[in-house]
């Protein structure tokens, strides 16, 4: 009597194994590995991304999953420092064993981070600008949602050739990898438009005044200037040695000009007009005064979470961050299971997904995925909730 | 050209203000503390959190300059420098200042932000004067008083006295009665009342940034020892050196020659004249 119990206990205790052990296998969660910067130098962007980022992520499991599969999601933060985003990238690859990877956020920690990823064979959402970052022969599975610092540039040179109708342009950057490649870049481009800088100059970008070289530009007969520089301690005083000269020249360049931080640099806040700088259509206020709608439905969404007033970060970063989930959704639901080749190839096939930061599409041989078309220029002191006016056209 | 010729005093200036601290420090402990530039950094951000944040008068705002730069001196003599020298020979101050200077930079970096930020006017004046701009003339003026000041306190008082009596030899200070920790951690707190002095004064050139530490110290040092360790005067050559030929390198040749420059100068003086411009011949008679 005592043995049938045993083996009847056993046999029950097998049968609930398999059903809820089978059960519990079909729910592992999926695995996204997201490389951020949340604290440390650079932490602002990274923090606002964080925030879409793990808004998709929450309303994704709310709704059931992917799949079926609850997201399980797996921050790590550098600080800002490409030594940690390496060590990170190894363990979420190799440890953790993830299925997907978001970041590292800042350009110079995805130089390393993305080629352990690569030879890892982890699909990974890229959200770093320079355009090393992306090579499908290198990376297969690296795929970029944010512009490329060419984008950023070609945009910023388009609106000070066609609709500002200024020729004689003088480019100042800073003396940083960034500042050096971005000057190069933005003079390649103006030859190929057939126009050769008056005056071109690199600066540190911890130089305590710029009133000489802004001199120099005016004496080069510079009727615009076109800083590329990241440093809003360097553009503050670019704008300021502008301000103090009594120079009403336009300034076009990096999207760093729109920061919040440049206006309490500034010594007047009138130094901050005439001044614009490449941004985002889905960020950007229209004519009627409102936002795209889809960005709309997430300031709204996130609002809360920012504390219910007015957003003060830059909304882009946040709208980044909650597309690059909905990327991850997409990939993994079309391919139907998260094996990586998969998701490549239904990346490498996605056409026109709308998202709301943009509409992206890749292919087997273009991994950036972010259209010119929403690339826009803005004015740089017209920030109001997180997004921009446009420059006048 | 006027304005290259004047900013590159003040920031040369700036560069002296830092040898000075560099050599209040060496002179009772024969030490180059990393923390050197980071005391400048915390007056620049002290000074424009008690004036900008708390909305205090200026001249509280340059209490909490000086007051924040002597507890960080005394902070780096206590944590950094005392038990290293006391225990051993070696140079492993240049590791324990490194370490501090590097949880310096990165606690202002959390709680200050990692973005410059303004420092205030000091004295109502318009912008847009060009050279006669407060934020050239007050690192320039504060470094020569700062200079003069030294002079007078090495010259004409005991304390002064006694920090050359150890500048000399340390040992033969102690045997004399001299408590050597006692005035050194002194020098630390003087040195680095001065450097947050310093900091306070070019704030409006420099903003008030968490990052400028490390700059200042290396740009101290060349100009330490461009003009010689130990000489004030050489203090002030160098920096003015320095800054005057980062300026018109950065003006003739670009940004991009400016370090290569400044580290060349160091290198040649280095070369040519290994104890700096005034500093003395170190000769160990045998």
């Amino acid at each position: 009597m005592k043995s049938r119990f045993v083996q009847t206990t056993h046999a029950l205790l097998m049968f609930t194994a398999l059903v809820f052990g089978g059960s519990v296998l079909a729910a592992d969660p999926i695995k996204i590995g997201w490389i951020s910067s949340l604290t440390g130098a650079l932490s602002s962007a990274a923090l606002a991304e964080n925030q879409g980022v793990q808004l998709a992520v929450d309303e994704i499991n709310k709704n059931g999953g992917i799949l079926g599969r609850q997201i399980e999601l797996l921050t790590r933060d550098t600080s800002g420092d490409p030594t940690k985003a390496v060590n990170f990238a190894q363990q979420l690859a190799f440890s953790d064993k993830v299925h997907v990877v978001i970041g590292p956020v800042n350009s110079g920690e995805g130089l390393a981070a993305i080629p352990i990823l690569a030879r890892a064979g982890v699909p990974n959402i890229v959200i770093g600008s320079i355009d090393e970052l992306i090579d499908p022969q290198k990376y297969p599975r690296a795929f970029r949602v944010i512009n490329t610092n060419r984008q950023w540039i070609s945009t910023a040179n388009d609106y000070a050739l066609k609709n500002l109708k200024k020729t004689k342009i003088a480019i100042i950057a800073d003396t940083s990898g960034y500042g050096t490649a971005s000057a190069k870049t933005a003079t390649e481009l103006l030859e190929k438009a057939g126009i050769k800088p008056v005056y071109s100059v690199l600066v540190d970008p911890n130089k305590t005044d710029l009133t000489d070289e802004m001199n120099k530009a005016r004496a080069a007969g510079a009727d615009i200037v076109m800083p590329w520089s990241a440093a809003t301690g360097l553009l503050g005083r670019l704008l300021n040695a502008r301000g103090d000269m009594g120079w009403r020249v336009p300034v076009v360049g990096h999207p760093a000009l729109m920061a919040a931080q440049i206006r309490k640099l500034l010594n007047k806040p009138e130094y901050w007009e005439s001044t614009f700088a490449a941004g985002y259509h889905s960020t950007t206020f229209g004519a009627d005064g409102k936002l795209p709608q889809r960005t709309q439905q997430l300031v709204d969404k996130v609002r809360p979470k920012l504390g219910g007033g007015e957003i003060d970060v830059l909304f882009w970063w946040v709208a980044m961050g909650y597309d690059t989930v909905k990327v991850i959704e997409h990939a993994i639901k079309t391919s139907g299971s998260t094996d990586p080749v998969g998701i490549q190839k239904v990346l490498e096939s996605t056409k026109d997904f709308k998202g709301v930061f943009a509409t992206y599409s890749w292919s087997p041989t273009e991994h950036n995925g972010f259209p010119d078309s929403n690339m826009t220029v803005n004015s740089a002191n017209t920030f109001k909730d997180g997004s921009f006016k446009s420059a006048p056209k | 050209m006027l304005t290259v010729l004047i900013t590159g005093l003040a920031t040369g200036m700036l560069f002296a203000a830092v040898a000075l601290v560099y050599n209040v420090m060496y002179s009772t402990s024969k030490v180059l503390s990393v923390t050197t530039g980071h005391i400048s950094m915390l007056g620049g951000v002290f000074g424009a959190y008690a004036i900008s944040v708390l909305q205090l008068h200026w001249t509280l705002g340059l209490l909490a300059a000086v007051v924040a730069g002597g507890a960080f001196g005394a902070l780096t003599e206590l944590l950094a420098i005392r038990r290293v020298l006391n225990r051993s020979d070696e140079h492993l101050w240049l590791l324990s200042t490194l370490a501090l200077a590097t949880m310096v930079q990165q606690a202002a970096g959390l709680w200050w932000g990692t973005e410059p930020k303004p420092f205030p006017r000091l004295i109502p004046q318009d912008f847009g004067v060009g050279v006669m701009d407060q934020k050239f003339w007050l690192p320039i003026g504060m470094t020569l008083l700062m200079a003069i000041g030294l002079e007078l306190f090495y010259k004409r008082t005991m304390y002064g006295k006694v920090f050359m009596a150890m500048s000399e030899d340390a040992f033969a200070a102690q045997a004399r009665g001299i408590s050597t920790d006692r005035i050194r951690l002194m020098s630390y707190v003087l040195s680095g009342a001065l450097g947050g002095l310093a900091g306070f004064a070019a704030g409006q050139l420099t903003f008030a940034f968490f990052a400028l530490g490390l700059t200042l110290t290396l740009n101290g040092f060349i100009a330490l020892a461009v003009g010689g360790l130990g000489s004030n005067v050489g203090a002030i050559l160098g920096g003015a050196a320095l800054g005057l030929l980062n300026a018109y390198a950065s003006y003739w040749f670009g940004g991009e020659y400016q370090q290569t420059i400044a580290v060349g100068l160091l290198m040649i003086v280095l070369l040519v004249k290994p104890e700096g411009l005034l500093g003395d011949r170190q000769v160990r008679p045998v």
